[in-house]
């Protein structure tokens, strides 16, 4: 490790700040952890129980709002770095051989995220939240064949109860932990053992090299405190509000969102009629964005002109039109 | 009568019922401790700055040693007694 860390070299050149962006995306988990556990000593996940717990967080304990504001804009956060960490990895392709296992776990762990997203936003039990895991797990419960064992298996019964609540919790505080740990540990791991991608484009040039110890460790620093910053800046000036405590039987609420990173979806799904040549039209809008993700997941295998040295311009468009097609369909979510 | 109407009467949608759904207070309401946050947060950002600055004093340092070479261990340097 000692030796690693001494003589570590990181390539120096016009790309090298996507680099910093997993880092970045690290910090932030690092972030959750330690702010999502301070959280747990005074969380109760009951029903009956958790909304009150929440409030009283925020209203009586010293700096509870504070808290839980960090936790609420770093999961922000850390999910938008995550998206810019996707994004830069695909364009500067850095998926391509031998780093494809670096790219599975990667796309693994971007999945956990956005189930984290998911867990912890019904955590705080108000009528936003619940219509939306409701909503989720009821698209998920669309697929074919496996829905119905999905949609029970995250449900833990046939609505969204006190049981959805509870392994919700258990998911967001045990197993989604554990599972990010281990996942992020192979994942850097694997970055440590291949080195750094250079961009193809440079990959032919002499390149300039700067120890990773400490010239590019203060630069990491550096940007951390930055998004530090940034961060609490954030939970200062916008604490999130706590709505209506959810009822079950209620409607409801008008006009529900989901989060941010689930807009693209929603909008997608929207774009689908109820029934298409005679079937289930959500069912089909399902598979086809399943589709869509899972060539996205593929597309280091596909790819293999990179793999060989070579440019892949189609591979290029590809991952802009993805993430053309990812912020146009977020923010007519959000507009609309 | 008068009982039996209230009781029938769907209060849950009255203005009334709206407004005792009291807005949470999510930050502190008090002038005082919204000062006292708002002036934390400059001088943490002023510490921020701070250490930033420090860094990349540390590193240019860093820099400007490693381009003169003087790092690099010599393999003949000879071992004083």
């Amino acid at each position: 490790m000692k030796r690693l860390i001494k003589s570590k070299l990181v390539p120096e050149h016009r790309y090298d700040l996507w680099y910093y962006t997993g880092g970045i995306t690290l910090f932030l988990f690092v972030f959750q952890f330690l702010t999502g556990m301070l959280m747990s000593f005074y969380y109760v996940p009951h029903i009956d129980f958790a909304h009150k717990s929440i409030i009283e967080i925020v209203t009586k304990l010293n700096m509870g709002w504070f808290f839980r504001s960090l936790h609420h804009w770093g999961a922000q956060l850390a999910i938008t770095f995550l998206f810019i960490h996707l994004f830069g990895t695909l364009l500067l392709k850095s998926y391509r051989k031998p780093r494809e296992l670096i790219w599975v776990s990667g796309f693994i762990l971007l999945g956990i995220s956005i189930f984290f997203g998911l867990s912890g936003y019904l955590l705080l039990w108000d009528e936003r939240a619940f219509a939306a895991v409701r909503v989720a797990t009821g698209g998920a419960g669309a697929f074919p064949f496996i829905g119905w064992f999905i949609k029970a298996f995250l449900r833990g019964s046939m609505d969204v109860t006190g049981d959805t609540l509870l392994r919700f919790y258990a998911f967001h505080v045990a197993i989604l932990p554990i599972l990010t740990l281990c996942l992020i540990g192979l994942h850097v791991l694997l970055v440590q053992y291949h080195g750094m991608s250079v961009p193809l484009s440079l990959e032919r040039q002499k390149q300039k090299e700067a120890p990773f110890f400490p010239n590019v460790l203060y630069k990491d620093l550096s940007l951390w405190l930055v998004v530090l910053g940034i961060l609490v800046t954030l939970a200062v000036l916008l604490p999130p509000e706590i709505g209506v405590k959810a009822d079950p039987l209620a409607p409801p609420p008008e006009n529900v969102k989901p989060e941010w990173y689930f807009l693209f979806l929603m909008q997608t799904l929207k774009l689908f009629p109820g029934v298409i040549l005679g079937m289930n039209g959500e069912m089909i809008a399902i598979l086809l964005v399943s589709c869509a993700i899972l060539l996205f997941f593929l597309i280091p295998f596909f790819d293999k002109k990179s793999s060989r040295g070579e440019k892949s311009p189609l591979f290029t468009w590809i991952g802009v039109i993805y993430l053309l097609y990812f912020l146009m369909m977020t923010a007519v979510g959000f507009l609309s | 009568m008068l009982a039996v109407s209230f009781f029938l009467m769907d209060i849950s949608s009255s203005p009334a019922a709206e407004k005792a759904v009291e807005k949470i207070a999510v930050f502190p309401s008090t002038a005082y401790e919204a000062y006292l946050i708002y002036e934390s947060l400059v001088v943490f950002w002023v510490f921020i700055l701070g250490l930033l600055i420090i860094i990349r004093m540390k590193l240019r340092e860093i820099e400007r040693i490693q381009a003169l070479g003087v790092q690099e261990e010599d393999p003949d340097a000879p071992l004083l007694k």
